[in-house]
C-alpha cells in the first residue's frame, strides 16, 4: 500500500511564558497507509495535539516534512490542505443551522446549492441525523453535536481525517456506540483516520495501529495486539495495561530471575526485564508452567468475571494477577502459587532505572 | 392564585420605583415636548395653547405664513446630522473593530490595561479634550505645522470648522461607546471556530465574512446604535469643532430653546431626532429577531 500520509522527522518546540523551551515534537516520523486507522496514544502533554495541528496546518514545523499523497504540504496554509479535523469541543458554528454547518466546506468551495443539499443529506444519513438539518446546533445533545462535527469534517471529502479526542466529552455508553460507528464509517469511506485519545481501551479496540507517544517521540507504533503483548520498551509496557516487570539476567540461552528460576530464551547475555501480564498468570497448567510464583495474597478485588489479586512474594515484591472467577475465592492472607506459561513471557531489552 | 398575587406585588415593589422615575422624568418631558411641538410659540417665549402644525411645516415644507415659513436649511441640517452621525458610526467602527480584536488577544494583564486606556478619556472633561483638538486642527495648529514642516503642504489647510473636524471629534468622543459592546462580542468569539473554518477550506476573508462577522454582529449593531443616537443629537462637538459652518440638529434645538426661545419649534426638531432614533430601533429589533432566532 502506498503511504498516504508521511510525517518525516518532525520537530516543533514552543517558547514557554516562563522563558524556557518546550520540545513538543522531537523528531517524529510516521507513515500512514491509505484507509488506515492510526491512533496517537500517550500521557497528557506528550505532543499529540501538536502533531495533529502540524498535520492540519495550524502549527508550522521547526523542521521536518508533512507529505500527503506524495506531495509535501509542509508550507501549505491550513485552508488548502486536503485534511479535515474533528475538534475536541466540536467548534461548531453556533450561528448556523446543522445543515449549514455540515455544508460549510462545500459552501466555501463554491458548490451549487442543489449539490450541497444532496451531500448534506447524505452526510446526515451517514451519521444518523437525518431530518435534523434545520435545527440550530444549540438544540442538539452532546452526542448529536459530535455527529454534526463528524459530518461537517467529512462532507468536503477529505483525504484524511484528524480527530482530537472526539469522544472524550461523551458518557461511557454513548462513547462505546460512537466508537463502533466511527470505525464503521471509516471502513465505509475508506479514508485514513488519525485519532487521538487518552483512553487505552478505545485505542486498542478501534485502531489498525497505535502510536505510543511520550516526550515528543514515538515510543512504538504497532498493531494493538503486538503493542500489548510484545511492547518494545519499558514505557510502552508500563503505559499500556497492567504489567509486572521483573529484572532478569541473561546467560546466552536462558534467563534467570531474582529467585533463581530460569526459562529458555534466545537472547544474548546481559540484563533485561521480563514483562508478565497479570492475565498470563493462572492456576495449574496442563503443559507445565514456565515460571511459578508463590506468595501471600495481599489484596483482592472481585469484578464479577474475575479476581484481581496482589501477591506478595519474597523475591519479587508484589505481583499482580487476574484470575477467572468461578473456582474458589482467593482470601487475603492465604498462601497461593500461580503459574505462567512460556507463551506469556516477553523480554524487554531495557532495565528499569 | 394567592402566590401569583404575591409575585405581582413583589414585582410592583421592585420595579415600581424605577418605573415611576422613568415615567416622571423621561416619558413626562418627552410627552410635554410632543405636545409643545403642536402648539403655537408665545410672543415672549413659552407657548400659546393653540394647535399648530406649522412647526413641522417649517421643517418639512408646508409652512407659508409671514412668521412661520418653510426653510430648506432645517431639513438639510437634519440630513447633515444624519450623515455625520452615520459617518461617525462608520469611522469609530473601523477604528474600534481591529483594536478590539487586537486587545482581545493580549495577555490578561495587558488586556485590562488596554481597556483602561480606552476608557481613560472619560476621566477628563469633554470640553478640555475638544479644545485640545482645536489646538491640533487650527491653521497654526500642530497638524498644519507638522504638514508644512515636512514639506507636504505649503499653506495651512482648513481642518477646523469642517465636516471632517466634526466627524473626527465625534469619533474621538464616541469610540469608547463603540468599543465596549464590540469588545464584548469579539472577546466571546470562539477561536476554535475560526480554526474550524480554516480547516474546512475558508481563507481569512471567507472566515471573516461567514464566521467572525455574523458572530460579532450583535456587538456591531449595539455599538452602532449607542454611538449613533448621541452622535445624532450631539451639539457640543459641532459647536466647538464645527463652529457656525457645520451646524447639527443638536445645535439648532439648543438655539431654539435657549436663544430663540421658540419652544414649539425646538420641540418639533427634537421630535424629528426622536423619530429617526425610533425608526432605527425598530429596524434593529427586526434584524435582531431575524438573526437571533
Ligand atoms: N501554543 C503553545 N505554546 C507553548 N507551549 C505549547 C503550546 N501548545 C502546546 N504546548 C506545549 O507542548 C506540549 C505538548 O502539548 P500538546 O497539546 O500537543 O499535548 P497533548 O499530548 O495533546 O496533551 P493532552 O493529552 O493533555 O491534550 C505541552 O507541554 C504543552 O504545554
Ligand atoms: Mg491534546
Amino acid at each position: 500500500m502506498p503511504a498516504h500520509l508521511e510525517v518525516v522527522a518532525a520537530r516543533k518546540a514552543f517558547r514557554t511564558p516562563e522563558g524556557g523551551v518546550m520540545t513538543a515534537l522531537d523528531g517524529i516520523s510516521v507513515k500512514l497507509a491509505s484507509a488506515e486507522f492510526v491512533t496517537l496514544l500517550g500521557p497528557s502533554g506528550c505532543g499529540k495535539t501538536t502533531l495533529l495541528r502540524c498535520i492540519s496546518g495550524f502549527e508550522t514545523l521547526d523542521s521536518g516534512d508533512i507529505v500527503i499523497d506524495g506531495s509535501a504540504v509542509t508550507q501549505m496554509p491550513a485552508h488548502r490542505r486536503p485534511v479535515n479535523t474533528v475538534f475536541q469541543r466540536y467548534a461548531l458554528f453556533n450561528h448556523m443551522s446543522v445543515a449549514r454547518n455540515v455544508g460549510y466546506a462545500l459552501e466555501i468551495a463554491g458548490k451549487d446549492k442543489r449539490e450541497i443539499r444532496t451531500r448534506v443529506g447524505e452526510m446526515l444519513d451517514l451519521v444518523g441525523l437525518a431530518g435534523l438539518g434545520k435545527r440550530s446546533v444549540s438544540q442538539l445533545s452532546g452526542g448529536q453535536q459530535q455527529r454534526v462535527a463528524l459530518a461537517r469534517a467529512l462532507a468536503g471529502k477529505p483525504k484524511l481525517l484528524l480527530l482530537d479526542e472526539p469522544l472524550s466529552a461523551l458518557d461511557k455508553n454513548l462513547r462505546q456506540k460512537m466508537q463502533q460507528e466511527l470505525k464503521a464509517i471509516q471502513r465505509e469511506l475508506g479514508i485514513g483516520f488519525v485519532f487521538v485519545t487518552h483512553d487505552q481501551e478505545e485505542a486498542l479496540t478501534m485502531s489498525d495501529r497505535i502510536a505510543v507517544l511520550a516526550h515528543g517521540r514515538i515510543q512504538q507504533i504497532d498493531a494493538p495486539s503486538v503493542l500489548y503483548q510484545r511492547p518494545a520498551n519499558l514505557f510502552t509496557a508500563d503505559f499500556l495495561g497492567e504489567s509486572n516487570l521483573l529484572p532478569v539476567t541473561l546467560g546466552g540461552t536462558t534467563a534467570t530471575l531474582a529467585d533463581g528460576q530460569t526459562f529458555a530464551t534466545p537472547h544474548p547475555a546481559g540484563r533485561a526485564t521480563l514483562l508478565l501480564r497479570p492475565e498470563a498468570l493462572g492456576f495449574a497448567l496442563p503443559d507445565g508452567p514456565a515460571l511459578s510464583f508463590t506468595g501471600r495474597i495481599a489484596e483482592t478485588y472481585y469484578s464479577g468475571k474475575d479476581h484481581q489479586i496482589t501477591l506478595q512474594t519474597p523475591a519479587h515484591g508484589s505481583i499482580r494477577a487476574v484470575i477467572r472467577a468461578g473456582g474458589q475465592s482467593p482470601e487475603i492472607g492465604a498462601d497461593l502459587t500461580l503459574h505462567a506459561p512460556a507463551i506469556g513471557l516477553h523480554l524487554i531489552d531495557e532495565v528499569a532505572g | 392564585m394567592n402566590l401569583a398575587r404575591r409575585k405581582v406585588l413583589q414585582l410592583i415593589g421592585l420595579l415600581g420605583a424605577p418605573t415611576a422615575f422613568l415615567l416622571v422624568f423621561f416619558f413626562g418631558p418627552l410627552l410635554i415636548m410632543l405636545v409643545y411641538s403642536f402648539l403655537t410659540p408665545g410672543i415672549y417665549g413659552g407657548v400659546d395653547w393653540v394647535f399648530s402644525h406649522l412647526n413641522y411645516g417649517r421643517i418639512l415644507g408646508w409652512a407659508d405664513t409671514r412668521y412661520e415659513k418653510f426653510d430648506p436649511v432645517f431639513l438639510s441640517i437634519f440630513l447633515r446630522s444624519l450623515r455625520l452621525a452615520a459617518l461617525t458610526v462608520v469611522t469609530s467602527l473601523l477604528v474600534s473593530y481591529p483594536a478590539a480584536f487586537w486587545i482581545s488577544r493580549m495577555s490578561p494583564g495587558r488586556r485590562d490595561f488596554a481597556i483602561f486606556l480606552v476608557t481613560l478619556p472619560f476621566f477628563v472633561s469633554l470640553i478640555v479634550r475638544l479644545f485640545a483638538w482645536v489646538l491640533i486642527l487650527r491653521p497654526t495648529g500642530f497638524l498644519n505645522q507638522g504638514l508644512m514642516g515636512t514639506g507636504l503642504t505649503s499653506e495651512p489647510i482648513e481642518f477646523l470648522y469642517t465636516d471632517f473636524a466634526v466627524v473626527l471629534g465625534m469619533t474621538y468622543v464616541f469610540i469608547p461607546f463603540m468599543f465596549l459592546p464590540l469588545y464584548g462580542s469579539i472577546e466571546k468569539l470562539d477561536m476554535a471556530q475560526l480554526e474550524a473554518s480554516a480547516d474546512l477550506g475558508a481563507t481569512r476573508i471567507q472566515t471573516f465574512r461567514k464566521v467572525i462577522l455574523p458572530a460579532t454582529l450583535p456587538g456591531i449593531i449595539g455599538g452602532s446604535i449607542i454611538t449613533f443616537i448621541p452622535a445624532l443629537g450631539n451639539f457640543i462637538v459641532p459647536s466647538v469643532l464645527g463652529g457656525a459652518k457645520v451646524l447639527m440638529i443638536g445645535n439648532l434645538i439648543e438655539q431654539q430653546f435657549l436663544s430663540a426661545r421658540n419652544w414649539p419649534f425646538g420641540s418639533a426638531l427634537a421630535m424629528m431626532v426622536m423619530t429617526a432614533v425610533l425608526v432605527l430601533l425598530v429596524v434593529q429589533l427586526r434584524l435582531a429577531r431575524r438573526g437571533g432566532a
